[in-house]
């Protein structure tokens, strides 16, 4: 239906809490999917993306959103293929590192090559959602400005899903 | 061509010691020439800003981070502590847990810039407690040169705040910037602690959640002007950026301020005056040639290497009328050591001191938002001094505002938990992160530690680096004095933990490795603060010390060790604020000293643009001195 782009950042949305418009508006997106296809490979990539919009297809078509949840859990999360590539996606958005994947992933399914703990850029260290998520900023970048600091945290509301 | 000039004085090391002498000597028209065995790439803005690339791209975060050394100017490494394989060779038998930066510009690129003052106690621990040494000085004394530094290197804080423990300020002072903003934690754990009592002994202390002086830009007073970002060109003239003159609240002052907000010692370098200094950087001072007859020194071999990442060098020499040695408290003791001048009195080297440090981490009731602001703003100050000081260590209490990075690698690590082990995404995670990160607290217990001749600096002709210059090995232990403190601290700690109701999470077995000393059929884990002292004491006496009041060499009259190696007994105090107004001392001795002895000589170049007018002192401007405009 739509670019794997809009089909990431889809996946992206649900599995981070933040809306498609804040996961774009970091500018990242882009970079974080070249950089899971660069290491995880293409059918990896499109599987996992391909059972998230039908979780919530599903989901929607029964109008229970716990379905999805449940959905995503037992065919992605769970999977051992796919389980650890979902969740280093979750881990690069909220940090900007792409963590080594698990040994037993790669004795089960092969190395790859690249497959390093890494910070994806200066900009995916700046742009890591956990800041935002704990209304603070990455050290040595986005200073909120003098004096900032002594009112209290503002967290943001999480979105209505 | 440098080496065969003859200088008024040459400076070994462009750290805060030696910055802060270059400036005021050149500024009174003496001829300096600065040896700087790192690289020059902080000192221009553009050189700066790959430090800062530098630290966004290192997965681990850590102090040096920002600051790669070269090969031929190596340095200690945090992250070596644990495999012990790293810059120092570590004797034990506790580890050495400390580290600085080889880099123009020296440990101020990466240090938090706490600037306190030692108490008046802290000069006079042997008479006043039976403990340690007495100062050749006391705290009046070196009153005057406080403030001068405190005006240098730009402390902002209020006096209010910071007389305790018998500080004494000059009338009508006060500090030449406002304190900055305490954190939101701070007022919060103000709130809840201030007035509780704790007791140490016989005393009963009060304790009271205090903003401390911190050497970092805030607003102004009485026509101060905070200086901010440094760009030093290539002929040695400086630009003004109006960047950093305020601290923006980035929260990385430790490795790297980026916009150069928090002092570092470039800016004293660049307000010098340019047309008396020469700056020699990748030149790192291996020998020191003395006359045998006289003991004076005639001149300072160096090895001056181009490329960073390779060992290749030429060797040179640099003399001068006057040598200051001001590379840092373990690099002069082994500067010294491998010119054969461990001198008669046996003490070159020993002593060496740090704060022993532990940590306390726990959680919040509500969310204290931390990750914000500098990344400490208040301390608990009052067990700094005492009558307890006569059976256990002073010590005084940092309130982080980094929330457990320090202890287990979080933020990042949590989320790597949440994810991974607790299997969390989406809303889920985030409402986990908001209730854990939100709520850290952390505290940092700094111990002092007395001077003890075991604990020393040492070379070995089997240990070398990469250009054949010795590796420091360290012989290092923490006493029972000391460890008692660090106990006593500990039980303090808890107390405020319960008092302001905060969860007590401190867990050393599940957290990031640290060394341990065992104590009491226990173990504590420390960690050292950066804080290194006491190779080089001063005191009253040849036999005892190493130099005299002035920093100036008993065996060699031409030669001045400068720095926290000077300190006979380091307090509780973060030493840099103390170690630049004996810096400043110095050079007024030698102003003093060199003006009467000589004729003027001439600058090395001509001064540029509108001549700079050097009898008003460049130092006492509240400006940086015409020489930072926009010249060029
Ligand atoms: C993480 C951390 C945080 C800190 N926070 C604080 C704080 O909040 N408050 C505080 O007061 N202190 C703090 N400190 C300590 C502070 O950084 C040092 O006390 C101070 O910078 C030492 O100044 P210095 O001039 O003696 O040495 P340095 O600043 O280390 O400067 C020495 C210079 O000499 C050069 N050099 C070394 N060897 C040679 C050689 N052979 N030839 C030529 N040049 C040489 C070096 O490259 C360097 O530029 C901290 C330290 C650390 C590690
Ligand atoms: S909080 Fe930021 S701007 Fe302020 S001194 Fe620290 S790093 Fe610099």
């Amino acid at each position: 239906m739509t670019t794997r782009l809009e089909r990431f950042l889809a996946f992206s949305a649900d599995a981070t809490a933040f809306t498609r418009f804040e996961l774009q508006g970091t500018g990242q997106a882009r970079e974080y999917l070249d950089t899971v296809v660069r290491i995880a490979g293409d059918t990896i990539v499109d599987r996992l993306l391909d059972l998230h919009l039908h979780a919530k297809a599903v989901a929607a078509a029964s109008g229970n959103s716990a379905i999805m949840e449940h959905l995503l859990r037992r065919d992605v999360l769970s999977d051992p293929r796919l389980g650890p590539v979902a969740r280093n996606i979750v881990k690069m958005w909220f940090v900007g590192i792409w963590y080594e994947l698990p040994r037993e992933w790669t004795e089960a399914f092969g190395a790859r090559e690249g497959d390093v703990t890494f910070v994806v850029s200066g900009t995916a260290y700046a742009e890591g959602l956990l800041w935002r998520a704990i209304g603070a900023n990455p050290p040595g970048a986005k200073a909120p400005g003098y004096g900032s600091w002594a009112l209290p945290p503002h967290i943001p509301a999480l979105a209505a899903h | 061509m440098t080496a065969d000039m003859t200088h008024d004085v040459v400076v070994v090391g462009a750290g805060v010691a030696g910055s802060l002498i270059a400036r005021r000597l050149t500024t009174e028209g003496l001829r300096v020439l600065v040896l700087e065995a790192g690289p020059a790439t902080p000192s221009t803005f553009e050189g700066y800003l790959q430090h800062v690339q530098t630290f966004y791209a290192a997965s681990g975060k850590g102090a040096e981070s920002a600051w790669p050394p070269a090969i031929g100017a190596p340095q200690p490494d945090a992250r070596d502590l644990r495999s012990d394989n790293g810059y120092f060779v570590q004797r034990g038998p506790l580890k050495y847990g400390s580290t600085y930066t080889r880099a123009q510009g020296g440990s101020t690129l990466h240090w938090l810039g706490v600037s306190l003052r030692m108490l008046p106690e802290d000069f006079e621990l042997r008479s006043r407690y039976g403990r340690g040494r007495d100062w050749p000085l006391r705290y009046q004394a070196l009153e005057p040169w406080y403030r001068q530094a405190e005006r240098e290197i730009g402390v902002a804080a209020d006096v209010a705040d910071q007389t305790h423990h018998g500080i004494e300020f000059a009338d009508g002072y006060d500090y030449p910037m406002r304190r900055i903003p305490p954190s939101y934690s701070d007022i919060v754990l103000a709130a809840a602690v201030d007035g509780m009592s704790v007791r140490l002994g016989e005393d009963e202390i009060r304790l009271k959640v205090r903003s401390y002086p911190a050497a970092r830009n805030s607003i102004p007073r009485d026509g101060y002007r905070p200086v901010g970002a440094v760009d030093i060109r290539p002929d040695g003239l400086g630009r003004d950026l109006y960047l950093g003159e305020r601290c923006a609240g980035n929260t990385s002052c430790t490795p790297i301020c980026p916009i150069q907000a928090k002092y570092n010692a470039g800016k004293s370098l660049a307000r010098a005056n340019p047309a008396y200094l020469t700056v020699l950087a990748r030149a790192v001072a291996s020998k020191l040639h003395v006359d045998p007859v006289s003991g004076e020194v005639r001149g300072v071999e160096y090895q001056r290497y181009e490329d960073t990442s390779s060992p290749r060098h030429t060797v040179h020499t640099a003399h001068g009328r006057i040598y200051v040695l001001a590379a840092h408290a373990v690099e002069n003791a082994k500067l010294m050591l491998a010119s054969g001048l461990g001198g008669a009195s046996g003490m070159l080297g020993r002593n060496l001191m740090d704060h022993p440090s532990i940590y306390g981490w726990g959680l919040a009731k509500a969310p204290l938002g931390p990750y914000r602001g500098p990344l400490s703003t208040s301390g608990i100050d009052d067990m700094r001094g005492g009558a307890f000081r006569a059976r256990h260590a002073a010590f005084r209490v940092d309130i982080g505002n980094d929330g457990w990075r320090p202890t287990t690698g979080a933020p990042d690590t949590t989320v790597v938990d949440a994810v991974q082990t607790r299997g969390l995404y989406g809303a889920d995670l985030r409402r986990y992160l908001e209730s854990t990160l939100a709520r850290q607290v952390r505290f940092s217990l700094n111990a002092e530690q007395l001077p003890s001749a075991a604990n020393r600096v040492t070379i070995d002709p089997r240990y070398l680096d990469a250009m054949g210059n010795p590796r420091p090995v360290i012989s290092y232990d923490i006493d029972d004095y000391t460890l008692a403190g660090m106990a006593e601290a500990t039980r303090v700690y808890r107390e405020v933990f319960s008092r302001a109701g905060i969860e007590d999470h401190t867990d050393p077995e599940h957290s990031t490795w640290f060394p341990e000393v065992p104590y009491a059929g226990g173990t504590m884990r420390y960690h050292g603060m950066g804080h290194f002292a006491g190779t080089h004491g001063m005191g009253n006496d040849p036999e005892s010390s190493v130099v005299d009041v002035d920093q100036r060499s008993w065996e060699h009259r031409n030669l001045f060790l400068v720095g926290a190696g000077s300190f006979p007994t380091m307090g509780t105090s973060n030493p840099t604020l103390t170690m630049a107004a004996l810096a400043l001392r110095t050079a007024d001795r030698l102003i003093a000293e060199m003006g009467r002895s000589s004729h003027r000589q001439q600058p090395y170049r001509r001064e540029q643009g509108r001549s700079r007018d050097l009898s008003s002192g460049g130092y006492t401007e509240d400006r940086p001195p015409e020489g930072l405009g926009d010249r060029l």
